[in-house]
């Protein structure tokens, strides 16, 4: 099963240790076979709103620049679990910050 | 922490670190049953201690308290054993187990990758390597590699005994094996990967979810091994394979389970993620160089399905090439067999038949449902549909599982039935696509009068050739022995048509006169022993009648031990090497069915009949237009030496 990973914007700013140290981690879930695919996003995004067959096009910024998100990575796994034994470990290497972590169906 | 208990936290955090703890254990013990003991007891202790707060770093802190347990057993083994000069030796040269390690990541790594060799060791079964691979790398409990495999608790936990104590024995060394022996030792450890997935990737919906996770621990297997050996080509092969074919999982079967082949898949719900994946390690597998191994070949192959935006899209004349690459790497039945297809695609049916064909012989194929399965396909798609028919339902009766046969039957049930009277069977057999306007006139004319002395209803079972031989007698006894043979021919063609070959047993060829049947033309004759696809036991037989001017009945008579035997000419005799093969005794040309009867005239080893003339003749036929005889006469006699 595959799980998203997320973490919204507003959390610690990363140090040169908190870059190696994730570097590691990235490279050792990649090695593991588990890590699928992660990236960082522009937190300045453009907004669709869909209403009554009208789409509306809102480029960014926007002001709760908390609630966006910034970086995502796509997890394999056996179980929700290992999934969140995977997760804990990210959030002990970022620090302080909010994100999420949800089962993603579809192709498997 | 909620939905965190302790045991589902202890299993999650075992499964991901397992490989690196056990292999660091068997570094410091030397025994992977040692070091699976000293594993257990962590695993114990942070049952015990976890609920009380899970440790920062749970993974460490398993290794640290299974390493005590080791030293532990260490200094007991040092102390008993003192004085036991080569014990005190051995413990010596361990690195000391107190002393914590300098680079710990790359040190376990290595330790991973020898714990894979050696647990994919050939001196166990692959099933026993597979079972300890799961177990000891990928950190699964018994009782889920039972249910993974479908069989009991007790059975694996055996094999897995019994597998330790193997290697233990044998005293296999805890190492990335040298260089000469490295290619074999690795395709040991490829082979037991892809059984791993393809035991998954055969479970379909309904099954015990345990069963498609086996395609998840695979991949990650091999994901892992990529990393740690990227200068092996067919690492990346195998891990692009697993990866292409994983991204297939989704759309191969429908919503009751039944199969849905590849070129009938939604294509929309393959995993492009997953073909991405695929395609860079098939990238990195170039990258590597070198002849390109099995593993590269295949996962060349499954680019290719993956690339075509529909199944009409496909490149299959690429797909030949590669399998005809394949065939050569890996030349079992089964690669023939989709080559065949993939020939089949690229050039016709007919030139998939050929391919097919001499697998018929193969004692591997006999019960293999796909060869019926893909022959009947062909043959519907030439038109032949009462053989197709029987094909679908031979598949059906060899297959396994239960929607796979209510395809095949459902392929047989729209395929009108060989007509068993003897009137829709002369009907059939004069209507059939692409014959020669002329020489349907002919054999109507022979079959319809025929029909009117035996009479439409017989049934073809009951017509006997001693009737046939009768009514020919009444009928043409006086003709022309040109006309009697144009008759002949008709009810022989029809016979091995409709595959009652005796029927015309009976009749006798009548000689003409002489400079009546031309000598085939040499040119058209090496035209068609060229012609790409030609089945080989054609070709073989062909090539004899023309090179050695012989006669037809002569040559089908001859046996195996013939073969090998007589002077033949080079062409004729290279030909016969291959078509004999490894066969010993029976019939030098084989028919392609089973033959009832335990004579001479059956091969005592696929029970295949002998090819009878009429077949041979008609085959001829179909294919220049002359006769066998015609054949003969276009080769010079050799002479005699």
């Amino acid at each position: 099963m595959r799980f998203l990973m997320t973490t919204k914007g507003g959390g610690q700013a990363p140090d040169e240790a908190m870059y190696a140290e994730m570097g590691k981690f990235v490279e050792e879930m990649t090695k593991a076979g588990v890590l699928l695919a992660t990236g960082g996003l522009d937190p300045v995004g453009t907004r669709f709103t869909s209403s009554g067959g009208e789409v509306t096009v809102t480029d960014g910024p926007f002001t709760e620049a908390r609630e966006a998100i910034v970086s995502f990575a796509l997890i394999e796994v056996r179980s929700k679990e290992e999934a969140i034994e995977i997760t804990r470990r990210f959030w002990k290497i970022a620090g302080d910050g909010v994100g999420g972590m949800q089962q993603v169906y579809g192709p498997e | 922490m909620t939905s965190w208990d302790a045991h589902t936290a202890v299993d999650a955090v075992w499964k991901l670190e397992s490989a690196r703890i056990i292999a660091g254990l068997v570094r410091m013990v030397g025994d992977v049953g040692l070091a699976e003991e000293f594993a257990q007891d962590a695993l114990l202790a942070a049952l015990e201690r976890w609920p009380e707060g899970v440790p920062d770093n749970p993974g460490a802190w398993l290794m640290a308290i299974a390493k005590r347990r080791a030293v532990d057993h260490l200094r007991r083994a040092e102390r008993l054993d003192r004085g036991h000069e080569r014990l005190a030796h051995e413990l010596s040269v361990q690195p000391d187990p107190g002393v914590a390690e300098p680079d710990p990541a790359d040190g376990l790594d290595d330790d991973v990758l020898r714990l894979m060799f050696v647990s994919c060791h050939p001196a166990l079964s692959t099933r026993a390597r597979a079972a300890l691979t799961l177990r000891l790398v990928g950190g699964l409990r018994t009782e889920e590699i039972a249910r993974a495999f479908l069989v009991s608790e007790t059975a694996v936990a055996q094999r897995i005994v019994r597998a330790k104590r193997t290697l233990a024995a044998r005293r296999i060394p805890f190492e990335v094996p040298p260089q000469g022996e490295r290619a074999a030792r690795l395709s040991s450890v490829l082979e037991v990967v892809y059984l791993v997935f393809n035991e998954g990737y055969a479970a379909t919906a309904g099954d015990d979810l345990m069963r498609p996770g086996l395609c998840l621990e695979a991949l990650r297997l091999g994901r892992l091994l990529a990393r740690l050996m990227p200068g092996e080509a067919e690492v990346h092969g195998l891990v692009a394979l697993m990866e292409l074919q994983a991204s297939r999982a989704g759309a191969r079967t429908g919503p009751q389970g039944e199969p849905i082949p590849l070129h009938e898949q939604n294509r929309g719900r393959w995993d492009r993620l997953l073909i991405h994946r695929g395609m860079a390690a098939l990238l990195q597998a170039r990258a590597v160089g070198g002849p390109f191994g099995p593993y590269v070949l295949q996962a060349a192959i499954a680019v290719c399905h993956a690339q075509a935006a529909t199944a009409e899209d496909t490149d299959w004349a690429q797909i030949a090439a590669l399998y005809a690459a394949l065939s050569r790497v890996l030349p079992t039945p089964v690669v023939r067999l989709n080559q065949a297809v993939a020939v089949a695609m690229a050039d016709g049916p007919e030139a998939g038949l050929a391919l097919i064909d001499p697998l018929l012989a193969e004692p591997a194929m006999r019960n293999y449902h796909l060869l019926p399965g893909v022959r009947g396909d062909l043959l519907a798609r030439l038109g032949r549909s009462a053989e197709a028919r029987a094909e679908f339902e031979r598949a059906a009766a060899l297959a396994q599982n239960g929607p796979e046969r209510a395809i095949l039957l459902k392929r047989a049930a729209v395929l009108p039935a060989l007509p068993v009277t003897f009137g829709p069977a002369v009907a059939a057999f004069l209507d059939r696509e692409g014959l020669d306007p002329a020489t349907v006139r002919s054999y109507r004319k022979t079959l319809t009068r025929l029909l009117r002395e035996v009479g439409a209803d017989r049934a073809l079972a009951e017509v006997t050739a001693g009737q046939i031989a009768e009514t020919f007698a009444a009928v043409w006894g006086r003709a022309a022995a040109a006309t009697w043979n144009r008759h002949r021919a008709a009810v022989r063609s029809f016979a091995a048509w409709a595959e009652a070959g005796e029927l015309g047993a009976l009749l006798e060829r009548r000689p003409e006169p002489r400079g009546r049947s031309r000598p085939m033309d040499p040119a058209a004759v090496e035209t068609l022993l060229a012609r790409p696809g030609l089945a080989l036991r054609e070709r073989a037989f062909w090539t004899l009648l023309y090179e050695h001017a012989a006669r037809a009945e002569w040559a089908l008579a001859l046996d195996v031990e013939d073969g090998g035997r007589l002077p033949w000419p080079p062409r004729t005799a290279a030909l016969l090497a291959q078509l004999i093969g490894d066969r010993v005794r029976g019939p030098l040309f084989l028919a392609d069915r089973r033959s009832p009867r335990t004579t001479r005239d059956r091969c005592p080893d696929t029970g295949r009949g002998r090819l009878s003339y009429e077949r041979a003749e008609y085959l001829f036929k179909q294919a220049s237009g002359c006769t066998l005889r015609q054949l003969s006469q276009a080769g010079t006699p050799p002479s005699p030496a």
